[in-house]
């Protein structure tokens, strides 16, 4: 069986800006949290043959994530890309991204970051499996084959838990459960020189405008702020001794030790 | 500065920064302090295609072009100049004229070899007595049936502890002077082919810096690069794109530095403020941050130059030349930022600084770049 497997990506703000956030090349990357996702993908692929497809969701500029991704060895990037996607919340990106993945049907497998390291909501993948009414499992860390489909772990707070799945099925993939591979130079040349990203817009899906972008964003960001952190120095003087004295009951006093 | 280059460009410098900031950052200063070339780094290297970065996919390289190529270096040595010289000098004198001048089978034998990173690659030119004159070498290689008899003294062979196959300049006819010139590949393991000690450099001391000698060394006359007479040529072909190499590596030295110092200006504290609010401080930041950008364009309009395949080794030999003067300002101005505790080795900069100051002398001097390029400027 040839697998066709869709990992969704983001091309993620690098550092917080000081201004109006505008997504250009320059201040995005594919999201860290996506490379294990990818990884798992591209390691099934090895196993199993078949295609591995990376899907994003974004401005021109998030081309850069799933050219990164291609470079990693994805066969295919298809971005959704759409002035009326502007302003999605998490409900909406979720409502495009299964109007999307029902039209790359068939596949086997739609593998997600647990989080991104911009926004960190966590809730698009989920969001989106739920739309697609597909089996998920999140927080994975190992994957294997089972005659139903797959076996896998999942790690939660203090425990494992296991589960077994039917395909197609959905994961979230677990920051720490492969280390992704390094990008190679001749992996970047194939990339860029030979890639072709699909494009897809709004008009290509099956759903209206007013279900995402502003219109279908139940939630707003109204403000935000960046968090600046105040950082004291303070000298303790004294014997050495006095120095230890003071210092260890200074930890005591703020309740990092005792 | 990364308005020059195309997202691919800016994908190689995310992706080699990525590696070398992991890999290479945690071991820099150990490796530099024990001389010591770090094979553990070098293998991973190596398999993302470090070692023939502009090497045709069919000869086992990543086929990349001469920006990709400086970028590279760039980001390389921004974090352990050693290794940017390991993988400029491989990639540009060493495995550049095997693919410019090499026979096919020449090419099939040794590039995928040094392109995999499974053979490390060495440029052989320079002797005792013979270094900007490179035309006085006096290594030697007579013609014995299907063999040449090889005596070399080469010095100050960079990856010369570690180097698989290098290029040896040697006479192969003594009565031509420049002309007689030939470059002949010599493999380690020949007989009569002798590593000498390691160099004790000030700087660069994770690369394995030696002597190489060959002692009647018999190498097949399928050995020779090109034809026997041909080794200037080949030598300056080589030289001219290692000078982008060597220009992006200072760029990188430099690089380093700079942001070392900008973090240190913004941390420390004297007079009740960070130093990086005292306009003195100010000022060197300014002329570091101006010269390295200036710099960078220099080695990166070489390359494009290189890409678009027009002449660049007037554009080479000006960013090599400029790039390595900035980089020794840069690095000195970096130390002066940090006071005494940039002259101890508890900081990166005395690294950056002395790491620095060989670029002013190899793959050709200042005052040979200031020749060459007034050569060129008058001729025009």
């Amino acid at each position: 069986m040839k697998l066709h497997i869709i990992v969704c990506i983001k091309a993620v703000i690098l550092t917080p800006p000081k201004g109006k956030l505008v997504r250009e090349a320059d201040s995005l990357a594919l999201n860290p949290f996506d490379r294990p996702a990818l990884e798992v993908a591209l390691r099934m692929k090895e196993e199993r043959g078949g295609t591995v497809t990376a899907l994003s969701m974004g401005p021109e500029a998030s081309a850069s994530a799933l050219y990164e991704a291609m470079a990693m060895g994805v066969d295919r990037m298809v971005l959704l890309c759409d002035p009326a996607l502007a302003g999605s919340d998490t409900l909406a990106t979720s409502t495009a991204l299964a109007a999307l993945i029902k039209k790359l049907y068939p596949f086997d497998l739609v593998l997600f970051g647990t989080r991104t390291a911009d926004s960190d909501t966590g809730q698009v993948g989920p969001q989106t499996v739920v739309l697609l009414d597909l089996p998920m499992v999140t927080w994975v860390h190992s994957i294997d084959w089972a005659d139903s489909g797959l076996h896998v772990k999942r790690r939660a707070d203090g425990f494992h838990e296991e589960f077994e799945l039917s395909l197609p099925a959905a994961l979230t993939v677990h920051p720490r459960s492969v280390k992704p591979r390094d990008i190679g130079l001749s992996g970047i040349e194939l990339a860029f020189e030979q890639g072709e990203i699909e494009k897809r817009t709004l008009a290509d899906l099956d759903i209206s405008p007013d279900q995402v972008g502003w219109a279908g964003s139940p939630t707003r960001v109204p403000t935000w702020t960046r968090v600046t952190r105040e950082r004291k120095c303070e000298f303790i003087s004294g014997t050495t001794e006095e120095q230890v004295e003071a210092l260890v009951g200074r930890l005591v006093e703020s309740g990092l030790i005792g | 500065m990364n308005t020059l280059l195309s997202e691919k460009h800016r994908a190689v410098r995310r992706s080699v920064r990525a590696f070398c900031e992991r890999e290479l950052l945690p071991i820099t200063k150990e490796i530099d302090q024990e001389a010591r070339f770090p094979w553990e780094v070098v293998e991973k290297m190596a398999g993302l295609g470090f070692f023939g970065i502009q090497v045709p996919k069919d000869l086992g390289g990543a086929s990349m072009d001469s920006l990709s190529y400086a970028v590279v270096i760039e980001e390389v040595s921004r974090v352990c100049a050693a290794l940017g010289l390991c993988i400029s000098v491989h990639n540009s004198v060493a495995v550049y004229p095997l693919l410019a001048f090499g026979s096919e089978e020449q090419k099939h034998r040794w590039v995928p070899l040094l392109a995999r990173g499974e053979k490390i690659g060495a440029f052989c030119l320079t002797e005792p007595n013979a270094g900007s004159d490179a035309a006085g070498i006096e290594a030697t290689a007579i013609r014995d049936g299907d063999h040449y008899v090889v005596n070399a003294n080469k010095v100050f062979v960079t990856n010369g502890g570690i180097a698989d196959v290098c290029l040896v300049f040697v006479r192969t006819d003594p009565n031509k002077g420049p002309k007689g010139i030939s470059v002949i590949v010599a493999e380690r393991g020949t007989p009569g082919f002798v590593v000498g000690d390691l160099e004790d450099q000030c700087g660069m001391r994770a690369n394995p810096v030696s002597s190489i000698r060959l002692y009647d060394c018999r190498l097949p006359v399928e050995n020779l690069l090109g034809k026997e007479g041909m080794g200037l040529r080949i030598g300056l072909s080589g030289l001219d794109t290692g000078r982008i190499g060597i220009a992006s590596q200072a760029v990188g030295i430099a690089q380093g530095a700079l942001e070392e110092a900008v973090r240190y200006a913004k941390q420390r504290r004297q007079f009740g403020v960070p130093i990086a609010k005292h306009q003195a401080v100010q000022m060197m930041i300014a002329d570091m941050a101006t010269q390295v950008d200036a710099a960078r364009l220099m080695a990166y309009r070489a390359a494009l130059l290189r890409d678009q395949g027009k002449p660049f080794s007037q554009a080479g030999a000006m960013a090599k030349l400029f790039a390595s003067e900035v980089s020794s300002k840069v690095t000195d101005l970096a130390i002066q930022i940090h006071g005494g505790y940039g002259y101890s080795k508890s900081y990166p900069v005395e690294r950056y600084y002395r790491d620095a100051r060989v670029t002013r002398i190899y793959e050709g001097t200042s005052e040979i770049h200031r020749i060459v390029i007034a050569r060129g400027v008058l001729s025009e």
